[in-house]
């Protein structure tokens, strides 16, 4: 039924009432039609009461005793607004991470990582060298120690008994100390020297 | 003029001078007398932003904090308030606009988080405020039939309001449950002012069809002769 048919014939619906309630204003048909009018005071009645139940809904979430809770706690706030909160600092180890320079702790950490590379490996090549130069001078005092006893072994003893006499006195001069090459000429000069040590072995 | 239009016009004059007097005790540094001419204007409209942001937010908790922030905001931002503009529209901006931040947060937490009811019992738009209504005890000396209806009624008419579009409800709630005028509803809004008379004409249309089908609303008897405020 059109707006039309109801203002000449009919009576007014929601949608009507509606729109009469929202825009406020009176209409001519209201004045005419007592049911019509009587309606429409109904649903005026109703759209208030609905409001009514909302504020009551709201009011009863929000009692009066948290209502005065909550001025208090906007008292404090805006109290705590005139002295902000004190930034307590990072530590300094933290901030160095943090605080963009990080391509100069690279290049510090690669450099050390470099020295250590470099030391480790002079390390082993100045090790090396030093037990080769170690084996060089235990090897001089042998040589000459056999040649020694090959020279006595050619002039008296028997030929059976001559392997047991090498084989005595290279242990011996194996067990004796080792002598630097240096020191040679000293021990030359005092062949004695090592008897009592000897002699207490 | 009528009464209503008067005390509203009185009302919003002694905001003004409070709210020029608040920023005068700012600008000076008077922190302490600025604070105590503020609790005058945080009195005077807390009970009205408590409705609108639970009308919102339908959560007792979550408008409080809304209603603290906007006053806490509206105090560290008092300098840039243009006197011109009626401080409780300035205010409801604010609160408005922290209530529909905060329905955007919480929107997004709840897309990441699987309720408890869903798994028990499929969930309704406002599960939170069913329960809350449920709770809630209705006006005293009611006997328990009345308290029943009472509550019933209640429920009905919040789950027909959370079934509207977001902003019909805000505009039903603020130019009916609150009386804002079209033209506050639309400088509140930031709506056409005939947008909003549509916005308010659909909202009653739906909420009528929703609650058509309902027992009809007892109507309270002070509620006879009690018209809206339009503009």
């Amino acid at each position: 039924m059109s707006l039309l048919e109801r203002l000449f014939g009919g009576h007014f619906g929601d949608r009507e009432f509606a729109r009469l309630w929202t825009t406020g204003g009176g209409h001519p048909h209201l004045d005419a039609c007592a049911t019509c009018r009587a309606r429409f005071e109904s649903f005026d009645q109703w759209v208030l009461g609905i409001g009514d139940v909302l504020r009551a809904d709201a009011d009863a979430a929000l009692p009066t005793e948290r209502v005065a809770s909550q001025q208090a706690q906007i008292a404090r706030r805006l109290e705590t607004l005139e002295h902000p909160a004190r930034v307590i600092a990072f530590p300094k180890a933290a901030r160095a991470v943090i605080n963009g320079h990080s391509h100069v702790r690279r290049w510090v950490t690669v450099a050390a990582a470099a020295g250590l590379i470099a030391g480790v490996g002079l390390g082993q090549v100045l090790d090396i060298h030093r037990t080769v130069e170690r084996t060089s001078r235990v090897s001089a005092p042998v040589t000459h120690i056999s040649a020694a006893t090959a020279a006595r072994a050619t002039t008296v003893k028997p030929v059976a008994l001559a392997a047991d006499d090498d084989f005595l006195s290279d242990a011996g001069a194996f067990s004796r100390p080792r002598v630097s090459s240096a020191l040679l000429p000293l021990e030359d000069m005092t062949p004695h020297a090592g008897d009592p040590v000897e002699g207490r072995r | 003029m009528s009464g209503t239009s008067a005390a509203l016009t009185t009302a919003r004059e002694a905001d003004a001078v409070a709210a020029r007097t608040v920023k005068t005790f700012q600008a000076n540094g008077q922190h302490a007398e600025a604070r105590e001419r503020f609790a005058e204007l945080v009195a005077r409209h807390q009970r009205r932003a408590n409705r609108i942001a639970y009308h919102y937010l339908r959560e007792a908790a979550d408008a409080d904090e809304a209603v603290q922030d906007a006053f806490v905001k509206a105090f560290s931002h008092l300098s840039t308030f243009r006197e011109e503009l009626p401080f409780d529209v300035w205010f409801t901006r604010i609160l408005i606009n922290g209530c529909l931040d905060r329905i955007k947060a919480r929107t997004r937490r709840e897309r990441w988080l699987v309720p408890m009811g869903r798994i028990t019992a499929p969930r309704t738009e406002n599960a939170p405020a069913e329960r809350d209504l449920a709770d809630r005890t209705p006006s005293a000396a009611a006997s328990p039939e009345d308290a029943l209806l009472s509550r019933e009624r209640r429920q009905q008419i919040a789950l027909a309001l959370a079934r509207l579009p977001e902003r019909q409800r805000a505009v039903f709630v603020l130019s009916h449950v609150e009386g804002c005028t079209s033209r506050e509803v639309s400088a509140l809004t930031g709506l056409n002012e005939s947008t909003v008379r549509v916005h308010l004409f659909r909202a009653i249309r739906k909420l009528r069809s929703l609650l058509s089908t309902d027992a009809p609303l007892e109507q309270p008897a002070q509620l006879k002769g009690k018209r809206r405020v339009t503009s």
